[in-house]
């Protein structure tokens, strides 16, 4: 066995993806280091760790971003290499650039694939420039004169963005060419607001559009490889909840070719270490959207159907060694489904839940990557993912009755979560038909809504059975009494 | 406790005692009665009998309803029931009749505002003293990016808050206390 050229890695991130982290390094027999804010301190990863070295900032999130404190962890634990994870400075160049300088290995992609590919109209060019499928769109920064016509001339539907945006800000969809002035207006002020940035680009609109991703591995020697793709298309504001592999909506043909033109794209990028590329699929065409360099919350799903250990494929590729398989060498067996369980209620709008976990119970037969345990606090500090549970069976529905009699399974008391709304999705006609795109949440909002007074009446006879003050009153009522008690209005 | 009388109850009827739960934001009226099995479930729309539950442990038990028999998983958190039943949960709160009672005949004349989702306080546009009306601008929260308005819920004056600027509260938190006018 071949021995690696750092003995001890550092974890830049929390929740999840940290333990998640943690168990392929102690797979690898690497030591685990990692940085917390003090509200994370009763969190699983810091207990997992082999060291824990507090941050401190203004805010819980502002802790994890900040480059200077994490680099002086980094030293103090004698990491050799750096694990960014997802958000937070996974995609900072500048962070990866500090990392590299301070003599550790960025387990991720070169600083200067993460600038390329995080500059958005940078990307689409590149991606074009190389001959690789993008929408029709209309650049400002090109040609500030000519954009508004343009655009026009893309005709409707289309898709106003700023240029610096992410996250689904300052995005509108326009149908109507009348209301472009208007809508460009709009995105300009909030992509100054929420970037500082007020350039645009606007792009054609695929209807019905299909989230489709396609995960790429390189190494530094020029090899690049699919892991096949995703379907993210279960979605609410642009924030993924469900994905699988395969995609029900590809055939082995149209499959090929999206995986080939992702590894195409890549492959011209020189792309090093895990990355995806999204792409917009509708009516049989696809577009490319834009590529993550950093390893996917949803990446689990892949793993699940190649057997492939992403996180020490990335630690592989940080380490300089080159890619031990080639493309014929990965074969995805079955289904795969990822569903997110968040701390909000869909019921009342999606609002952010908090509370104490009193009770947790994981269910058996599919594996969880939780970021949670019982005693904890959920608060509304960060994103409101609590864990992901994945299903793989040989065919898609088999995985889906697994998904869903896992979330049906699931103990969490003390705080409301979408549980019960990841069953309802699991059990809708639409999705168990695999008939669905991006707009299928917002196009059905009764799944969200779900129906507030079924079965009621047992949650009130176990909560007055379970209340002594109830029962006691019960026990003192002479039963002759109660016999001929009633309401009346 | 049991000869209270809530005599402005009029929907109440002849009985003199319920117990209230409030669930999602709707309180429910009920009343447990016993009878040869179990108990008798007497809700606002309907009776359900036989009810039963047997704890297996203090958060494990099994439901007996009308003949169907469901596990629970459940947790209490003193006034609060967390429970799990076929995949779905629910928090109950159980209203303490003497607590509602003591509301009900003014007693106590506090009005509260309270917090509908958790999150953090931005700014404060009232003080303690001052005079309020239905409706009136109390203070300013923010979760999770969405900025909200706290309103008065009815004419008064502002007895106390609760969380300073930048404090962090749940759901349901008392944010301010008002006292009625002319106390």
């Amino acid at each position: 066995m071949h021995t690696l050229p750092f003995d001890t890695v550092l974890i830049a991130n929390r929740g999840e993806i940290a333990v998640r982290i943690i168990k392929t390094l102690r797979k690898l027999g690497l030591r685990s280091a990692i940085v917390y804010h003090e509200v994370d301190a009763q969190t699983p990863a810091i207990a997992m760790a082999d060291v824990a070295i507090e941050v401190s900032a203004r805010t819980p999130i502002a802790a994890y971003l900040d480059i200077a404190q994490i680099i002086a962890a980094a030293r103090k634990a004698n990491a050799g290499a750096l694990h960014p994870g997802y958000g937070f400075l996974s995609e900072n160049a500048q962070f990866a650039r500090a990392v590299i300088q301070a003599g550790m290995a960025f387990i991720g992609p070169t600083p200067e694939t993460i600038e390329l590919m995080g500059d958005k109209i940078r990307a689409r060019n590149f991606v074009q420039r190389n001959g690789f499928p993008v929408a029709p769109s209309a650049i400002e920064e090109d040609d500030p004169a000519t954009f508004v016509s343009k655009a026009r001339a893309i005709g409707a539907p289309l898709l106003v963005k700023p240029s610096a945006g992410g996250g689904g800000k300052g995005m509108r969809i326009v149908r109507d060419l009348d209301t472009l002035e208007d809508a460009i207006d709009l995105s300009r002020s909030e992509g100054q607001r929420y970037f500082g940035d007020g350039r645009l680009y606007v792009e054609r609109y695929v209807e019905d559009p299909r989230h489709i991703e396609v995960q790429v591995l390189g190494d530094a020697f020029g090899n690049v490889v699919h892991l096949f793709e995703r379907e993210c298309s279960v979605q609410r504001r642009f924030q993924k909840i469900i994905e699988e592999s395969p995609s029900p909506a590809l055939s082995p043909e149209l499959r090929e070719r999206i995986c080939e033109t992702a590894v195409g794209i890549a492959r011209a990028a020189n792309y090093q270490n895990a990355g995806t590329v999204e792409f917009i699929f509708g009516r049989g065409e696809f577009y490319f959207l834009e590529m993550n360099t950093r390893l996917q919350v949803e990446h689990p799903v892949t793993e699940m159907v190649t057997g492939i250990d992403l996180v020490a494929q990335q630690i592989y590729a940080a380490a300089g060694r080159e890619l031990d398989f080639s493309q014929s060498a990965i074969v995805s067996d079955g289904h795969a489904i990822e569903v997110r369980l968040y701390a909000e209620a869909p019921e009342r709008g999606y609002v952010p839940t908090t509370g104490k976990v009193l009770l947790l119970e994981y269910p058996h037969g599919v594996r969880i990557d939780s970021g949670i345990l019982q005693g904890q606090h959920i608060t509304t500090a960060f994103d409101p993912m609590l864990a992901k549970i994945i299903s793989h069976a040989p065919t898609r529905m088999d995985a889906v009755t697994k998904s869903h009699r896992a979330v049906q399974e699931l103990v969490l008391l003390g705080c409301e979560t979408n549980a019960g709304f990841l069953a309802r999705i699991l059990a809708d006609e639409a999705f168990l038909g695999g008939q669905f795109h991006t707009g299928y949440l917002e196009q059905n909002p009764h799944i969200a809504a779900g129906n507030t007074s079924d079965g009621l009446s047992a949650f009130l006879a176990s909560a007055a059975l379970l209340t002594r003050a109830v029962r006691d009153s019960a026990d003192a009522v002479p039963e002759l009494h109660a016999a001929i008690g009633s309401w009346r209005n | 406790m049991l000869s209270l009388s809530f005599t402005q109850q009029s929907a109440v009827g002849e009985i003199d005692v319920y117990h209230t739960f409030e669930v999602d934001g709707v309180d429910h009226k009920l009343w447990l009665s016993p009878c040869r099995q179990g108990y008798r479930l007497h809700l606002t729309d309907q009776v359900i009998a036989p009810v039963k539950f047997v704890s297996h442990n203090d958060s494990c038990g099994l439901l007996t309803i009308a003949g169907e028999a469901e596990p629970v998983r459940f947790v209490v958190d003193g006034d609060v029931l967390h429970v799990l039943i076929r995949g779905r949960t629910r928090t109950l709160r159980y209203r303490d009749p003497l607590r509602t009672l003591a509301s009900v005949a003014g007693q106590d004349n506090s009005l509260v505002a309270r917090a509908p989702m958790p999150g953090v306080v931005l700014t404060t546009t009232v003080s303690p003293g001052q005079s309020v009306s239905a409706g009136m601008a109390l203070m300013m929260i923010e979760s999770m990016k969405l900025e909200t308005i706290i309103r008065c819920p009815q004419d008064g004056v502002v007895d106390r808050i609760h969380f300073e600027e930048g404090d962090s509260f749940e759901r349901d938190a008392v944010l301010v206390t008002l006292t009625k006018e002319g106390r």
